[in-house]
């Protein structure tokens, strides 16, 4: 498939990135475009998108150059703008089709982008400063197709590409799902935290720690957390066992080609977009994708003998067998560090290196494994067992007779129904739902402006079409999303379902009234 | 004592400078000297040392602080002594005249009566007092023992009750209250009793394992080479093995004589003290003691053999002021010049359990331990930890050493596994501690009375244990249901010490930490010492200084009365842990709070496991830590996992360190809503300016601290003329009163002000 002329005439989506610093002079246009999904649209076609989405963003900047537009609905298209770095713009095209389930929230969609973004700041660091170090762009080019093409890749079903829509409505991307741990677990945890520290030796490094899909204990700020939980879901997970991934929002479908990933890692069993690299050599864009770090692509972790995984990103030596350890850029210290991940049974656990830290790169990085596995492998294993223990399985969270979705947006955390348990709504619950979500999103962002230190608290109940009571509660840096089907009808019932579930589940923090 | 011991530290003067020892005895001696002394005399049911002259008795208390012992004295008549002991409760004196005879004084009235043996064939090898219900005497003579009980109307023994049996020698210890008869051409076959308060238990026969020599000669085993130690409430028997240059031990149960192992000797004489439940193996002829701690199975030495050393300043007028000058007639100068000379001397005497005697000069030493030198000439922290958590002679000397240690191996930055070790010993040694505390917290207050009453309490725990145990193992013997209450009232030290089932103390306590059962030894062994004490009301005896002590001690460390409990323990409490360890390490190792928080965490876990609580300093340090070096992240889950549990301190710590970091100060508010700190909730969320949220909450939860005008001042803040009329409105409506005061009638102007400069 790839990139077929065909391909592009079907496809409804577009994304692309520019850069608004470039390609100011007439006839360097093409200089600006950074990335463009389809990339063999016609550069005239691409070029009318890219000056679209200029036009107005210098337009809204009149009115508002602090924040230009942030989405266009048009009759056919819904615009989506996210300024990822300063002069940097993501836009995604989604079009507006007949098709039942092309209803989105906006902000989910945006979420994308700021996903996407993340990650690629963390692997390559921020575009500008490729920009800076390569005025001509051609490698920040090659490391954006491949990134975000390799990321596109996971929303891809059958031969199109499916954005999350109002069915994810109880998902929030960008957050990360938590273990709730007993004590006595938590402390073993920390323990355990404590001692991988003393293990790498440095009171700088990092670690991060999962069982199955959610996570357990970092040391890394909310947003370096977020991405690396990200990340190690999207890519790391493939050595769980198969099926697990719950309450991971890894795409529909694809969690069963992940679950291949651990065997045969090096097949390059990838399907779908990825193939397209195959035929890259003759991209325009690239003429070899041998220097170029492809974190994304699909299947490239594998859990060594020592329990360790093994990549090759850097896609370098694939047929020597050599596997060189990736390195991230934290957000918050802008640190590279080098990225360890050590699997057993359930848990992984990921162990970031400052680079300063190994002086001699490769043979430091397996001395420190062996530290690891010499110190903290039996404390590993024991933290494993004791969070097996205490874990009551897929529906570990699911609450009867509610849906909700629970997003702590301080911490960057989330908590919601199981998948399983959410496909049992009814499409009219879920559409109603998309778009109380979408009305909260627009009521937060207006008190953002207003007045930023102060949060406010909200609460919204609606009764849908079908009668399910649809409620959003937003109460200092917390937001509760609730679908209750089948409840009575009057609001009381309602205000009280959500005032138990406050008291039992969160602590009272929604039970203010 | 001991308190002479703990105070004595080692730079107070060594004798010899510069020689390491951990064991040493203490200067000056107990002089035991009286001129006509006709030989010294040990009394281990008393204690006393005992002098007789030609027509008087001169006794030595040896419990207390040496030198200044006044003997007190009694007078006899004329005549030979082979053995002396005074009963139990001191109103009669015995003395063995001659192999058929033992004289008895009533010490009140001067009465004598004599007591004979039937028949000339049979000789006396001596006697001794026991506390045992059917009898207070005993004879043992080469026909077997005699126990007879004292009428003190008629003034005369009565005999209870004979055992048959050849007899060729015979040990006893007052303190396992045990007589082991040696019989055979080899001597080497035993037969045991148990002199208990629950009455006579008659232990299984046993050999002896003796090897044969090269030419075949079998050798015939000697009393001196047998002896009866008693070591954390268990009992056994060492005895010395010449032809294999070994000492073999035996443990005694109810039921069962077991070997135990056998530790190497390198010379022929060997002589064994216990002292703080520390086996001291002497080695005379090389002059070097080694140290055995048998709690675990280990038969390894906790140090390498060193010598036995004296301590103490020896100046002659120290020692003159202290002696009382009657008594003491020998030269300070001769002691100067012989007593280094003399150590392990041919004179030497070592008495049970801890008592070293010179015979020839008439001194008493005492043994013991240097715990600092001990826990220095190991590198093993978590098993010089352990060590210490065991003693409890000098508890006081052992848990300044053990924070002492806790606190440099933090301060040095040793591996954190290591740390964790030693902070599992400290935490599993006071969670220890606590439960077998709270039995002996029962005991305590009924000390004074007598014996059988005081161990009521903890005797019936141990009866149930026992049985319950009994059950388990098949191999208790169990007692009909009548005589049980009445019995095992008194039975609780015999039950203690010969124990029905094998496994050994360590074994059970490290199976089941949190067990009862495990506590049962020490608990008896208290009772025990208890018995002891109370049979000497008169005079403080060593558990009671002890105690006293100590409890000093902990009122100085700190003022809880909870751990008063554990004065005769080792064991740090968490409190203690926080402010001597965990404080002053913290002003210390300023720069890297990091490592502290690690250690931290395994002290927390370690509290966890042993459900030991956990001081809310600790917590409070805690949140300081790591917000020092900013891990807020992981602040975060230590409170929402509850690792760090909910106190108020600790909501008001995480406002504080949370003062530039917004998230960490939610924490804190969550918290205080969580506990129901309603006011400073309310407080908190007005300060912040939630003054709707506040007054929602105060609705919901009835809170009427916060004064209205507080609430009125943040609406007014806001500038929003709608929100503070509702805010009037609302403590119109809902606090009776208000509006007649001032805040209603001052707002309700301002509110008009405000109206009209909108509507202006």
């Amino acid at each position: 498939m790839g990139l077929s002329p065909a391909n592009t005439a079907t496809e409804t989506l577009k994304f692309c990135i520019f850069d608004l610093r470039r390609g100011q002079h007439e006839g360097e246009e093409l200089d600006k475009i950074l990335f463009f999904y389809p990339a063999d649209m016609p550069f005239s076609a691409q070029l009318s998108v890219i000056g679209l989405s200029e036009g107005l963003i210098t337009f809204t900047r009149i009115f508002s150059p602090e924040a230009a537009c942030e989405v266009i609905e048009a009759e056919m298209h819904s615009h989506v703008f996210y300024e990822a770095e300063p002069d940097i713009w993501m836009v995604l095209i989604v079009e507006k089709s007949k098709e039942t389930d092309a209803i989105w929230r906006i902000d989910a969609l945006r979420g994308i982008l700021k996903e996407v973004h993340s990650l690629f700041m963390m692997f390559h660091g921020s575009i500008r400063a490729l920009l800076d170090k390569e005025p001509s762009g051609g490698i920040v080019r090659k490391h954006l197709y491949s990134f975000v093409m390799d990321y596109l890749d996971d929303f891809l079903i059958g031969k199109k590409i499916q954005l999350p829509n109002f069915r994810n409505t109880l998902k929030e991307r960008g957050t990360v799902q938590m273990l709730t741990v007993s004590r006595e677990a938590a402390m073993e945890v920390q323990s355990l935290v404590r001692l991988l520290e003393s293990c790498l030796g440095s009171a700088s490094c990092h670690s991060l720690i999962l069982f199955q899909d959610l996570l357990v204990s970092t040391t890394l700020s909310p947003d370096d957390t977020v991405n690396l939980y990200t990340y190690a879901l999207l890519r790391l997970s493939p050595a769980f066992s198969s099926g697990s991934s719950t309450w991971s929002y890894l795409r529909k479908g694809k969690a069963t080609s992940h679950t291949t990933g651990a065997v045969s890692m090096l097949a390059n069993a990838g399907s779908g977009l990825d193939q397209s690299h195959g035929s890259r050599d003759s991209h325009p864009t690239g003429d070899s994708n041998h220097d170029i770090t492809r974190p994304l692509q699909p299947n490239k972790w594998a859990r060594g003998k020592d329990g360790f995984l093994v990549t090759d990103i850097r896609g370098s030596y694939v047929n020597n067998m050599v596997h060189t350890t990736p390195a991230i850029w934290l957000q918050q210290t802008e640190e590279k560090m080098y990225i360890l991940a050590y699997q057993h049974k359930s848990l992984t656990v990921i162990l970031l290196i400052p680079l300063m830290f190994i002086m001699d790169g490769e043979q430091g990085i397996s001395m420190v494994k062996q530290q690891v596995l010499e110190n903290a492998s039996a404390k590993i294993f024991k933290v494993e067992e004791k969070l097996s223990k205490g874990w009551a399985g897929e529906n570990a969270y699911h609450v009867s007779g509610y849906r909700y979705l629970l997003v702590d947006g301080d911490r960057s955390t989330s908590r919601a129904s199981p998948p399983g348990k959410v496909t049992t709504l009814t499409k009219e619950s879920l559409v109603a739902a998309s778009r109380l979500r979408e009305e909260v999103d627009l009521e937060k962002g207006r008190t953002k402006w207003d007045n930023p230190d102060l949060e406010k608290e909200l609460e919204i109940c609606i009764r849908a079409k079908n009668n399910a009571w649809v409620i959003a509660r937003v109460t200092r840096g917390k937001e509760l999303y609730m679908v209750l089907e089948k409840a009575n009808e009057t609001l009381l019932y309602a205000s009280d379902a959500v005032e138990k579930f406050s008291n039992k589940y969160c602590n009272g923090a929604f039970s203010l009234e | 004592m001991s308190g002479e011991g703990s105070s004595s530290q080692p730079n107070g003067g060594f004798r010899g400078s510069g020689s390491m020892s951990h064991v040493y005895i203490q200067h000056p001696p107990l002089r035991c000297r009286v001129p006509g002394s006709r030989g010294l005399f040990y009394d281990d049911g008393n204690k006393l040392m005992i002098s007789p002259t030609s027509d008087q008795v001169f006794s030595w208390k040896t419990s207390t602080t040496f030198p200044e012992v006044i003997p007190e004295s009694d007078s006899i008549t004329e005549g030979p002594v082979l053995l002396v002991r005074y009963a139990l409760d001191m109103k009669l004196l015995a003395i063995q005249r001659s192999n058929h005879e033992v004289q008895f004084w009533i010490k009140e009235t001067g009465y004598t009566f004599k007591q004979r043996c039937k028949s000339e064939s049979e000789t006396i090898l001596g006697f001794f007092w026991t506390d045992c219900p059917t009898c207070d005497v005993v004879f043992v003579k080469t026909s077997g023992l005699d126990f007879f009980s004292y009428d003190s109307e008629m003034k005369s023994l009565h005999l209870v009750e004979t055992k048959k049996l050849n007899v060729s020698w015979y040990i006893y210890t007052h303190e396992s209250r045990l007589v082991l008869l040696a019989s055979g051409l080899q001597c080497k076959s035993f037969t045991g009793y148990q002199l208990s308060s629950v009455g006579i238990i008659r232990l299984p026969k046993f050999e002896m394992a003796m090897a044969t020599s090269e030419d075949s000669n079998k050798p015939v085993l000697a009393a001196e080479d047998v002896q009866v130690i008693t070591v954390y409430g268990r009992i056994y028997c060492l005895q010395v093995d010449r032809v294999a240059m070994l000492l073999h031990s035996y443990r005694f149960y109810r039921d069962a004589v077991v070997q135990q192992g056998s530790l190497p000797v390198y010379t022929s004489k060997i002589a064994a003290s216990v002292v703080d439940n520390v086996l001291l193996v002497h080695q005379v002829d090389a002059k070097v003691v080694i140290l055995y701690d048998l709690f675990s199975d280990s038969r390894a030495p906790i140090s390498a053999p060193l010598p036995l050393l004296f301590r103490g300043v020896y100046s002659p007028n120290m020692s003159s002021s202290h002696s009382s000058s009657n008594y003491t007639e020998t030269s300070e100068e001769k002691d100067a010049i012989d007593t280094e000379a003399i150590i392990y001397g041919d004179d030497w005497t070592f008495l049970v359990p801890d008592l070293i005697c010179d015979v020839a000069n008439g001194f008493l030493w005492k043994i013991q331990l240097d715990l600092e030198a001990i826990s220095a000439s190991s590198s093993e922290v978590p098993f010089v930890l352990e060590f210490l958590q065991r003693r409890k002679l000098e508890a006081k000397k052992a848990k300044e050493l053990c924070v002492g240690i806790a606190r440099n191996i933090i301060l040095e930055r040793r591996p954190l596994y290591m740390v964790t070790r030693s902070i599992d010993v400290l935490v599993t040694s006071y969670s220890y501690a606590i439960k077998t505390g709270s039995s002996l917290k029962d005991v305590k207050p009924e000390k004074p009375s007598s014996s059988g009453v005081t161990s009521v309490n903890s005797s019936n725990t141990v009866a149930d244990e026992s049985t319950s145990r009994g059950n388990a193992s098949g191999k208790f013997l169990k007692h009909g249901p009548a005589s049980e209450v009445g019995d095992d009232t008194v039975s609780n030290h015999s039950y203690s010490t010969l124990d029905s089932d094998d496994n050994s103390f360590s074994d059970r306590q490290k199976k089941n930490p949190a067990n009862h059962v495990s506590s049962k030894v020490n608990i008896d062994t208290e009772n025990l010492t208890k018995v002891e004490a109370s049979n000497e009301e008169v005079h403080p005896s060593a558990s009671q200084t002890q105690i006293i002590r100590h409890s000093n001690y902990s009122s100085n460390v700190n003022n809880s009365e909870l751990h008063n409990s554990l004065v005769n323990s080792a064991a740090i409490t968490s409190d203690e842990m926080y402010s001597f360890v965990f404080a002053p390490v913290e002003e210390e190792m300023a720069g890297d709070s990091f490592y502290l928080a690690s250690v931290i965490v395994e002290f927390l876990r370690s509290s966890n496991i042993e459900k030991v609580r956990v001081h809310p300093s600790i917590y409070v340090l805690t949140i300081r830590l790591l917000a020092q070096t900013e891990r807020f992240p992981e602040l975060g889950l230590f409170v929402t996992n509850k690792i760090i549990e909910p106190s108020k301190e600790v909501a008001f710590q995480l406002l504080e360190s949370g003062a530039q970091h917004c998230l960490t100060r939610k924490l804190g508010l969550d918290m205080l809503r969580q506990l129901s700190l309603h006011h400073d909730y309310v407080s908190l969320l007005l300060q912040n300016g939630y003054y709707l949220e506040a007054l929602r909450y105060t609705r919901k939860n009835k809170v009427n601290t916060v004064r209205p005008s507080l609430f009125l001042e943040a609406a007014y803040a806001s500038n929003d003329s709608q929100q503070l009329a509702a805010v009037l409105r609302f403590f119109s409506d809902f606090f009776p009163g208000f509006k007649n005061t001032p805040d209603h009638n001052s707002y309700c102007s301002v509110l008009a002000g405000m109206g009209s400069s909108v509507a202006a």
